[in-house]
């Protein structure tokens, strides 16, 4: 009693499957959409600015002044990787996570298309699920995009040398690069609290903008908190404290305690929030 | 007039043997704010019916299909679809339904065929290798072929609810939940949609129309049940709800006479009897209508039209959900 | 996806309050399960536990020391800005990476967000490298005197670095230092720090007339090692004044590459010649530095002494801060001295981590007008400047200085 004459479609493809493709699609949905793509481009091009004004002011009295890393750029371009990195994560980064990771579910269920997708059907778990690793993968390459493009602009205005470590040891390139390549790991793994933030925040309104603005609010209200010594007993446990922890891998000996107890605290964030999530997505009404 | 219930009694009868398409029972949703929007329906759809899912707006049509499809919780009350309970049965029975709830909606910076892509990338039933022909197909289908490339927000009202429409068919379905498919449709498009009920009704699957738009739907459909209020005042066979109006008879003569004329039906035991407008009319009741002719004529009135007029829908609808143009709430 | 919906709402409602409490209890575990036996250890008294410290070999260690400090100062934690420096160590909490070959190397770093003050001690010679102005000091030894030190060394003396960060060694060697003044020493409940066991002194001052309520020394049960101090303050009877100790603590030799440092290309280097003080002198103030008629006066004893400094010229240490150094053991008592330094502190150079550091504003910041002076007012310590150029120094309370100034 099929409407069409052909052939019923294929028999239902294994869990993982049907999730790597609807992930295939999601991500080709984030990385396709124009904002998404200019805000990328945005990002990658403040490693860009920086060793611009760099080089044009490397002669200059002002050489040397300004956030951590930005003197030792002009001297090993490696270190505008570090520059770039310190000069977005208070803010651009948390941005362009927000706007991702609150459009996430938000967006779809203003578009209508939310209520479409689950009566395909896509079971509404998956479907969080498949939300929250594709806005984890922007954030990644937008951490990718800075230090790619804060490399590359560094090698070429700078050259690159030999790492100096905070500590004042200097380590080869190669090793270097490897520390390079753990402290983009680093932030990448520090940004997963703030997905799952905004996702479940997401979960709780069918406007975008307002979810996008809520999960902003709350990076910028950790930052804050966390310059206020009097809360210096919660601070270990705010989501933006163990950003800069980043840093460890700059030290003489990279303590993995330091790293781990960063890393704890964001999968605290991602356990609590990310079922937070789940209990509000599989139990909210679709009326968009 | 049979009510709901009674009506539902009896299609359940008749569907044991294959079974509902859609089959509700006490479905109710109160939403947060307290509001009741859907109250205890008892929804029964035939298989291979053209159920016209009839109401004024906001008479709780949407929230009902809404439930249906497991979008919305029902506070109280179980739904069926083809034999298998709703939401806990979605994943085996939803990929086997199409549906348009309350208007299409994409993504509007993808094209037409890109937005199909992506539902269908998301069924997990779904054959990949047969994607591009099956997409070709429903959009060929639609009309929309021309402007499958185009972005969706290019496209216009009518164009839209096309590609709504070539969703739910993306696939071969057994139950088709249409809400509302003609809206912003032009004629020519509105036409079509009913071929389309049609033919897809013809090959065997279940088809729910929803409209606030009597007239769109009445010539397609099998079934009727009217909405008002949240509440499922009547369903079952067109017919059998169309005959629960009355047969009116309508006298056409002078101005003058039709106060005689009224006298005159009223002497032949039509109770009713009224002028309206320019015609007297009465229900026409066990009354033969020859009779009525014929005793016009002999008291010497000048018939100038004889009308028997059989219930429509419409009265039907009118009678049941009142005249009145304000949302109920 | 029949998982989800075999739940009802109400108990996927319960998922998260379930998954929040497991996060609480995984966060709250870790500090109470590696305790360690620290009651079964066999008692030892207060004499025997100094002695203990003081014959006990120097083994080589390393781990993170925190050091927090509570002195009620006003907030002057600049590392956000300028990197990590000494002057971190005035107020908050602060960690420091310690490697030690329990000889004459060691290795200590103080830890800022994205910066690191290091202290690297290799025999003779010293470094000191701030991370935040990539800059080092390159301490040696006056080659004149290398054949003394080399003597020196055996017993354990070291050549004096500038910008020291603090390790629960030296600040149990300041306490032992004090146990020998008018004190009551005991010992304590057995303690666990860094997930050792420990045994713990405890000093008492026999006087009300100073601001140290006692001073708490943990010491590792098996290597004699102090793991941990606190100063308590008379003012806070809740958390310590000051409190420096080992988190994380192994007694495994580190690597000794950690002892080799060299200045990094493109760092600015400033080499210094230590000579090493003339046998006797270690503890002699020394006036030079303070403007040139300084006095040094001593008064009181014990806990209560207090330094009191004449003609000295506030203006032109706080001005010229490349002359104006506090020589070490000035104010006679070397934890008042070692505060003292670190308030006023500007070494033959410039204070590392803090080139810019309006030390004017900063002096102003910390005091407050009295009458007749400025006053400093801390938990642990109180300093009068007085307008007629005297400075009085001491762990005693404020009343004490301004009725000694008169
Ligand atoms: N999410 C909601 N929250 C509160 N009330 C709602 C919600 N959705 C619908 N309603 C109310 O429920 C009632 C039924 O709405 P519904 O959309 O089902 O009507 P409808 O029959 O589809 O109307 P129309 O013909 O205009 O589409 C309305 O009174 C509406 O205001
Ligand atoms: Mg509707």
């Amino acid at each position: 009693m099929s409407l069409v004459d052909s052939p019923p479609a294929g028999p239902p493809v294994s869990s993982a499957r049907a999730t790597a493709r609807l992930l295939g699609s999601e991500l080709r949905l984030v990385f396709g959409r124009v904002r998404n793509i200019v805000l990328l481009v945005g990002l990658a091009a403040v490693p860009l600015l920086i060793g611009t004004v760099l080089f044009v002011t490397q002669d200059t009295p002002v050489a040397g002044q300004g956030p951590p890393f930005l003197d030792r750029v002009t001297g090993n371009g490696v270190f505008l990787v570090f520059a770039a990195l310190v000069s977005c994560l208070p803010f651009l980064l948390p941005l362009c996570v927000s706007i991702v990771s609150g459009d996430a579910v938000a967006g779809e269920a203003s578009a209508g298309t939310l209520r479409y997708l689950l009566v395909v059907p896509v079971p509404r778990t998956r479907l969080l699920l498949v939300k929250a690793v594709a806005a984890l993968a922007y954030a990644a390459a937008a951490v990718t995009a800075i230090a790619g493009v804060g490399l590359v602009a560094g090698a070429a205005f700078f050259g690159v040398g030999d790492v100096v470590l905070l500590s004042g040891d200097t380590i080869p390139l190669a090793e270097g690069m490897l520390r390079t390549l753990g402290v983009v790991g680093y932030v990448v793994a520090s940004l997963t609290g703030l997905v799952a933030v905004g996702l479940f925040l997401s979960t709780l309104t069918e406007v975008p903008v307002a979810a996008m603005a809520a999960t902003v609010v709350v990076a910028i209200v950790s930052g804050v908190l966390d310059a206020l010594p009097q809360l210096s007993a919660i601070h270990p446990a705010l989501l933006t404290h163990h950003w800069l922890d980043f840093g460890e891998f700059l030290r003489l000996e990279v303590d993995a305690s330091t790293l781990f107890a960063g890393l704890a605290v964001q999968a605290a964030w991602v356990a609590v929030f990310g079922a937070l999530a789940w209990s509000r997505f599989t139990t909210a009404d679709v009326s968009s | 007039m049979s009510g709901a219930e009674g009506d539902a009694g009896d299609a359940e009868g008749a569907g044991d043997a294959e079974g509902a398409a859609v089959r509700t029972r006490g479905l109710t949703k109160r939403f947060r704010s307290g509001q009741v929007g859907v109250d205890g329906v008892d929804l029964l759809v035939p298989r291979g019916a053209v159920y016209g899912f009839l109401g004024p707006n906001g008479s709780g049509k949407t929230t009902t299909i809404r439930m249906l499809l497991g979008l919305v919780s029902p506070t109280a009350g179980s739904v069926e679809l083809l034999g298998t309970a709703m939401p806990g049965g979605g994943a085996e029975v939803l990929p086997r339904v199409g549906a348009l709830v309350e208007g299409p909606a994409f993504h509007p910076y993808l094209s037409g065929e890109a937005n199909l892509r992506r539902l269908d990338a998301a069924d997990p039933t779904s054959a990949p290798g047969s994607r591009t022909r099956r997409i070709g197909a429903a959009l060929e289908r639609v009309g929309l072929t021309a402007a499958a490339g185009k972005r969706y927000r290019q496209y216009s009202l009518g164009m839209k609810q096309r590609l709504g429409l070539a969703a739910a068919l993306l696939r071969p379905r057994d139950l088709l939940l249409l809400d509302e498919p003609t809206n912003g449709l032009d004629p020519q498009g509105t036409r079509e949609v009913r071929a389309l009920v049609r033919e897809v009704a013809d090959a065997g699957a279940t088809v729910l129309v929803s409209s606030h738009l009597l007239s769109e739907i009445e010539q397609v459909c099998s079934h009727v049940g009217i909405m008002s209020r949240g509440t499922l005042l009547a369903q079952g066979p067109r017919e059998e709800i169309a005959d629960e109006g009355t047969t009116e008879v309508r006298v056409m003569t002078r101005p003058d006479q039709r106060a005689h004329a009224v006298r005159v039906l009223s002497g032949l035991g039509l109770d009713g009897a009224r002028a309206d407008g320019e015609v007297v009319a009465a229900p026409l009741g066990s009354v033969a209508v020859e009779k009525v002719a014929q005793a016009v004529v002999g008291d010497g009135i000048d018939l100038l039209g004889l009308e028997v007029r059989r219930p429509t829908l419409e009265d039907v609808f009118v009678r049941l959900t009142g005249e009145g143009f304000d949302v109920a709430r | 996806m029949d998982t989800t919906r075999s739940l009802s709402p109400r108990a996927r409602w319960a998922v998260p309050a379930v998954v929040a409490g497991a996060v609480a209890a995984a966060f709250a575990v870790p500090a109470t399960m590696g305790a360690v036996a620290s009651d079964e250890l066999p008692a030892v008294t207060a004499d025997e536990l100094v002695e203990r410290l003081a014959v006990a070999e120097k083994v080589p260690v390393s781990g993170t020391v925190v050091y927090t400090a509570r002195l009620g100062l006003p907030d002057v934690t600049v590392s956000e800005i300028q990197g990590a420096g000494p002057l971190d160590l005035l107020g908050g909490s602060s960690t420091v990476r310690v490697w030690s070959d329990g000889e004459d190397s060691s290795r200590a770093a103080l830890l800022g967000e994205v910066s690191e003050y290091s202290v690297v001690r290799d025999g003779p010679e010293a470094w000191t490298y701030s991370s935040a102005d990539d800059e080092a000091v390159h301490y040696v030894v006056d080659p004149a005197d290398l054949e003394r030190y080399e003597a020196l060394a055996q017993e354990g003396a070291e050549p004096p670095v500038d910008g020291d960060v603090p390790t629960p060694s030296e600040a149990a060697g300041l306490a032992l230092a004090y146990a020998r003044t008018t004190t009551d020493v005991t010992t304590t409940e057995p303690v666990e720090v860094a997930g050792r066991a420990a045994y713990q002194l405890e000093m008492r001052p026999q006087t009300d007339g100073t601001l140290v309520d006692r001073v708490l020394v943990a010491v590792d049960a098996e290597t004699s090692v102090p793991l941990r101090t606190q100063v308590w303050s008379v003012q806070d009877a809740e958390s310590p004044a000051i409190e420096v100790g080992f988190t994380d603590v192994s007694f495994d030799a580190p690597d000794l590459s950690v002892f080799d440092f060299s200045a990094p290309a493109g760092a600015d280097v400033r080499e210094v010649e230590v000579p090493l003080p003339e046998p006797g002198t270690l503890e002699q103030p020394s006036s030079d530095a303070l403007g040139k008629d300084a006095g040094v006066a001593v008064s009181g004893t014990g806990w209560e002494t207090v330094v009191e400094l004449s003609d000295v010229d506030v203006d032109e240490i706080l001005g010229a801060t490349s002359e104006g150094r506090l020589p070490e053991g000035s104010t006679g008592s070397s934890g008042a001295d070692d505060l003292f330094e670190e308030l006023t502190e500007s070494e033959d150079g410039e204070l590392p981590g803090l080139p810019e550091l309006d030390t004017q504003a900063l002096y102003e910041q910390l005091t407050t007008e009295v009458d007749g002076g400025r006053l400093l007012t801390s938990a642990l310590l109180s300093v009068l400047v007085t307008d007629d150029g005297r400075v009085l120094a001491g762990a005693v309370p404020p009343a004490t200085l301004e009725e000694l100034a008169g």
